[in-house]
């Protein structure tokens, strides 16, 4: 399929990448926790996935170059990140489509990614790829050029605080569950 | 293993990412430790938790906005490969150039060497001035406080001139005092303040071993 969008075939382009919008854009979600910014982050992944398919490693999972790019773009933007009250404004206003799930599970969804926010951006990442999308410590590691040392120093970090912050601020997030 | 260290390696063992041997020590440690027990199984319901929660979130793009961003993308063209701008195929061989890199380092430091004996055996026939340290645990303080003295020159270094490369260490007679039976170096450690104490003989044998 690469070979084909290379080849000319740009319409080949999507069918490569269909798989992967939702995890995208969820990815994206999670790591900003705004849906426009989301989609913002998303998109910029997919132009550059089809600028520099070109550089693609044919060795390597095309999925995991993907989230690698998506990783690097979010990190850029993050650093420039504008105004959080703008941004906030804009996903309220435009009413995009949201995760699914009852009232509840929204409102735990929100809680939980409130206490990501108290994480590094890499003890984020980290945590979001190994405990929130199940990859594992090798593939993060390859996802966010680290060694599985440091994939793993970042992890349990990240899993830590977020037990205390769930723990201090949201323990019925537990309880519900336990 | 002590609680404090168990208690670092609990979140990864909570999660089944630490290495197989060290989480069967781990897990030894929690069997007779209800307080690490208790805490790692805080750290499971967390996960259980918040994997729970995640997995019922999914976001995808609104058709509209798919439609556009995909036509976006074909408008556009992939960029040619980017090679490096000196030399192309010089980030494959990148081996290959540090492993010349070093040998030219090397080759030039031994020439240096070669070229320079006679200043090498001068710094070499610096003899050793140092103070004795504190005697080593293996010896009695008396004796060591005899062995010792702030004086003594005990030992010197220097290069045989025939074969500059060689470094000798003598434990030479100093005139007018008997010669040095031992030598002891201690090490301190500036965060903590811990002490180690080595004791030698003078044929280096470690005296501590023997004893």
């Amino acid at each position: 399929m690469v070979e084909l969008v290379l080849s000319g075939r740009t319409d080949a382009f999507e069918p490569l990448v269909t798989p992967y919008r939702k995890l995208l854009l969820t990815l994206a979600y999670r790591l900003s926790r705004n849906t426009e910014e989301a989609k913002e982050i998303s998109q910029e992944t997919l132009l550059r996935a089809f600028r520099y398919l070109r550089s693609f490693d044919r060795k390597r999972s095309f999925k995991n170059w993907l989230l690698q790019i998506e990783m690097n773009v979010w990190r850029s933007l993050a650093t420039k990140a504008p105004d959080e009250a703008t941004l906030r404004q804009m996903a309220n206003n435009s009413a995009p489509e949201e995760p699914e799930g009852s009232l509840d599970q929204k409102e735990a969804r929100e809680k939980l990614l409130s206490c990501l926010e108290e994480l590094s951006p890499r003890e984020r990442e980290v945590f979001l790829l190994r405990d929130i999308e199940g990859r594992s410590v090798k593939e993060a590691a390859e996802i966010l050029r680290l060694s599985g040392i440091a994939v793993r120093v970042h992890l349990s970090k990240a899993r830590e605080k977020v037990r205390e912050l769930i723990k201090d601020r949201f323990p019925e997030l537990l309880e519900n569950r336990g | 293993m002590n609680c404090s260290r168990v208690r670092r390696s609990l979140p990864l063992l909570a999660g089944k990412d630490l290495p197989a041997g060290k989480a069967r020590r781990v897990e030894k440690h929690l069997e007779k430790c209800p307080g690490c027990r208790q805490k790692i199984e805080e750290i499971r319901a967390t996960l259980a938790g918040v994997r729970a929660i995640a997995d019922r979130t999914s976001l995808d793009w609104p058709e509209a906005d798919w439609r556009r961003l995909m036509a976006r993308v074909k408008s556009e063209s992939p960029k040619p490969r980017l090679r490096p701008l000196l030399l192309p195929g010089l980030a494959r061989r990148s081996w290959a150039y540090a492993a010349a890199t070093v040998l030219v380092l090397s080759t030039g430091i031994l020439v240096l060497r070669i070229v320079r004996p006679r200043s090498t055996s001068a710094m070499l026939e610096e003899t050793a001035t140092s103070t004795p340290a504190q005697p080593g645990r293996a010896l009695g303080r008396e004796q060591a406080l005899l062995a010792f003295s702030p004086l003594d020159r005990p030992f010197r270094v220097y290069a045989d001139r025939k074969s500059p490369k060689q470094v000798m260490l003598a434990a030479g007679p100093v005139p007018g005092k008997p010669a040095q039976e031992m030598m002891s170096m201690t090490l301190v450690s500036q965060k903590t303040g811990l002490q180690v104490h080595w004791t030698w003989n003078r044929n280096f044998e470690w005296e501590e071993k023997k004893k």
